[in-house]
């Protein structure tokens, strides 16, 4: 099956069709498709600007879908968003975390939010007590270092045990060794089944995906594998890869 | 429940850590109540008279007595004109000029025609140039004239009518611009409240991630309001306090009915608020709206400076849509005059179908703002 066929079943969890978001006259996502297997992390790759985030607001019911659509797990966003609220985990770049709280009332507010039982969300507290002091989890969260906030806020994300885990720039403004243990918590959740679309311009993270999505000017300018594409164009480097791809685009 | 306790919490976590923004919502009431309860005082004193005394009689004097003593006039008497003027024309060039407010005149047979038991009549001009101070000066004339009529006892046959202001007997401005005051910065303070909540969750983007939880639209609405239910009764027990210390105005009611009545007015306000903020994208926004749409009308439509019945019939219909003039009703009834309950069942239950109305426009909106997307 390749990507052109119009279809919400099969090994798909996620189709995007022809998803377009105009803002006036400006298009910042320009009729892309894409399809997302069950189990699978795909990297969502682009400079700033070049529409991730528009294009995972339109999948979240956040921005009204200009034309075009998508189907998650068999629902459309345009008509089942709340069906679809039930299986996704979002966590945004701009926003995850209360700052004024700390961080086990944070985890309380969004289990709370999510319908948790006092009891579960009494277990959330002591399974993140395990990876975490004590003493920072108290902290309001403006206190916490951005590498263990950023680590709270995927708890958070992942509190409700979603199915699919959207996540975007969840690794913008930590550093290398934060990332790197980020990816293996995001391998830890694709060994339990689940799906997730992560975006980053940070292109050498690209290589940790299973199939990644070069978005640029709010098109998909290249999809598939990442050491396929590589080898198909004969560089040995995502980031030639994208230069070599971004320069193609723009010179067409 | 559940979900809308978890929104509950949180907001009360978060309005307690902020004690900055918190600090601001307590002293902006006290000072508003301050500066406005000093400033928009329409008590007069010393009102500048002349009296021209024509009749020159014991009973004559005694009445520009009556006028002297009074701290209200600083009376001034005039026998006789400047150069070749009446008295009366020099009065007039005085009030042209606004050295005095009203001049008196005492005809010559004031005192003949009184003891005769006939109506005499005192002339009096009045700068009508300020038809509010005009009306005052009035009012406080006839008072004092009254008094004075009240107390010729040797006078038998006169017609004695003895007015008596009741629950503001000595009409003291105060008395009414302050539980006007109340109302207008209670409405305010609740709005600011809930309005801004939002907001600064839009500045954030937080609200987004609310709008993807499986919490309900009037979950994040119920959840928003609910925490400053607290914050602003206390806000309005303070300014209520506050307007009884500083400007001593009495309290003639029962104080847990004007509390119920004050928290039910407060909802409204919250609820108010949040409906605001769903239209407003940032707290700078939020807060024009939100003063806007609450000093304005209730300033000038509710009854707090112009009586209602002074208003032309569009502008009275819309004061029925202020919130504020019930609230107005319901203070000033309670506080001067010792009303009870049964008086006020109407304006309550009004103010609470507004509170309903507001808070299903605004749960309506969000959901609305959820579905369609930006």
């Amino acid at each position: 099956m390749t990507d052109q066929d119009i279809c919400s079943v099969g090994p798909y969890l996620i189709t995007a069709r022809n998803l377009t978001k105009k803002f006036g006259d400006f298009t910042a996502v320009d009729k892309i498709s894409f399809n997302i297997k069950k189990g699978e992390i795909m990297g969502f790759l682009g400079p700033n600007g070049a529409g991730k985030t528009t294009t995972i607001k339109m999948m979240t019911g956040l921005f009204r879908i200009t034309s075009g659509d998508v189907w998650i797990k068999g629902f459309e966003v345009k008509k089942d968003i709340n069906q679809i609220k039930k299986f996704i985990g979002y966590m945004s770049q701009k926003f995850s975390l209360y700052p004024l709280l700390n961080a086990y009332e944070n985890i309380e507010f969004w289990g709370g939010v999510s319908g948790l039982s006092r009891k579960v969300i009494k277990e959330k507290k002591e399974l993140i007590s395990n990876e975490i002091p004590k003493e920072i989890l108290n902290q309001q969260v403006k206190d916490i270092p951005p590498g263990i906030k950023q680590r709270i806020a995927l708890f958070s994300c992942l509190i409700s045990d979603p199915e699919i885990i959207l996540l975007d720039e969840p690794t913008s403004g930590v550093d290398p060794e934060v990332r790197r243990n980020f990816w293996t918590k995001i391998y830890e959740l694709k060994k339990q089944g689940k799906t997730i679309l992560v975006t980053t311009h940070n292109l050498d993270e690209a290589e940790y995906a299973d199939r990644i999505l070069i978005i640029h000017q709010g098109q998909i300018i290249l999809k598939g594998e990442p050491s396929e594409l590589m080898k198909a164009r004969k560089t040995d480097s995502i980031e030639n890869l994208f230069k070599r791809v971004v320069t193609n685009h723009e010179a067409n | 429940m559940k979900r809308i306790k978890a929104v509950v919490l949180k907001e009360a976590f978060h309005i307690s850590r902020d004690p900055k923004s918190l600090a601001i919502l307590f002293l902006l009431p006290v000072v508003m109540i301050m500066v406005l309860g000093y400033s928009l005082s329409f008590d007069l004193d010393h009102i500048e008279t002349v009296v021209v005394d024509y009749s020159q009689s014991e009973l004559s004097r005694s009445l520009t007595q009556k006028f002297s003593h009074s701290h209200t006039y600083s009376v001034t008497q005039m026998v006789r004109g400047k150069q070749s003027q009446t008295p009366e024309e020099t009065a007039e060039e005085m009030l042209k000029s606004g050295e005095i407010k009203q001049f008196i005149v005492i005809p010559h047979d004031f005192s003949s025609r009184i003891k005769k038991g006939k109506t005499s009549h005192l002339g009096v001009v009045i700068d009508g140039s300020d038809s509010n101070i005009a009306n005052i000066i009035h009012q406080y004339n006839e008072m004092l004239t009254f008094d004075f009529m009240a107390e010729l006892k040797d006078i038998k046959d006169i017609l004695r009518i003895s007015t008596k202001l009741y629950f503001n007997p000595e009409n003291k401005s105060a008395f009414y611009i302050i539980p006007g005051l109340v109302a207008v910065i209670m409405i305010m303070i609740s709005a600011l409240l809930t309005s801004l909540s939002v907001a600064r969750e839009k500045e954030t983007r937080s609200i987004e991630l609310l709008f993807i939880s499986p919490l309900k639209s009037h979950e994040i609405v119920l959840g928003k309001t609910a925490p400053y239910i607290f914050i602003a009764l206390i806000e309005g027990a303070l300014i209520l306090a506050f307007a009884r210390v500083m400007f001593h105005i009495p309290f003639r009611g029962n104080l847990w009915i004007l509390l119920m009545f004050s928290l039910v007015y407060i909802v409204t306000g919250l609820s108010l608020g949040i409906t605001i903020s769903t239209v407003a994208s940032s707290q700078k926004v939020a807060m024009i709206a939100t003063l806007l749409v609450t000093l304005l009308p209730s300033i000038l439509l509710s009854g707090f400076i112009f009586p209602l019945d002074s208003l032309s019939p569009i502008l009275r219909a819309f004061s029925y849509i202020v919130p504020a003039t019930y609230f107005l009703e319901v203070i000033r009834g309670l506080i001067l005059k010792g009303a009870g309950l049964k008086h006020f069942a109407s304006q309550g239950l009004i103010l609470i179908g507004f509170s309903v109305l507001f808070l299903v426009i605004a749960s309506v909106k969000f959901s609305q703002q959820r579905k369609a997307g930006k």
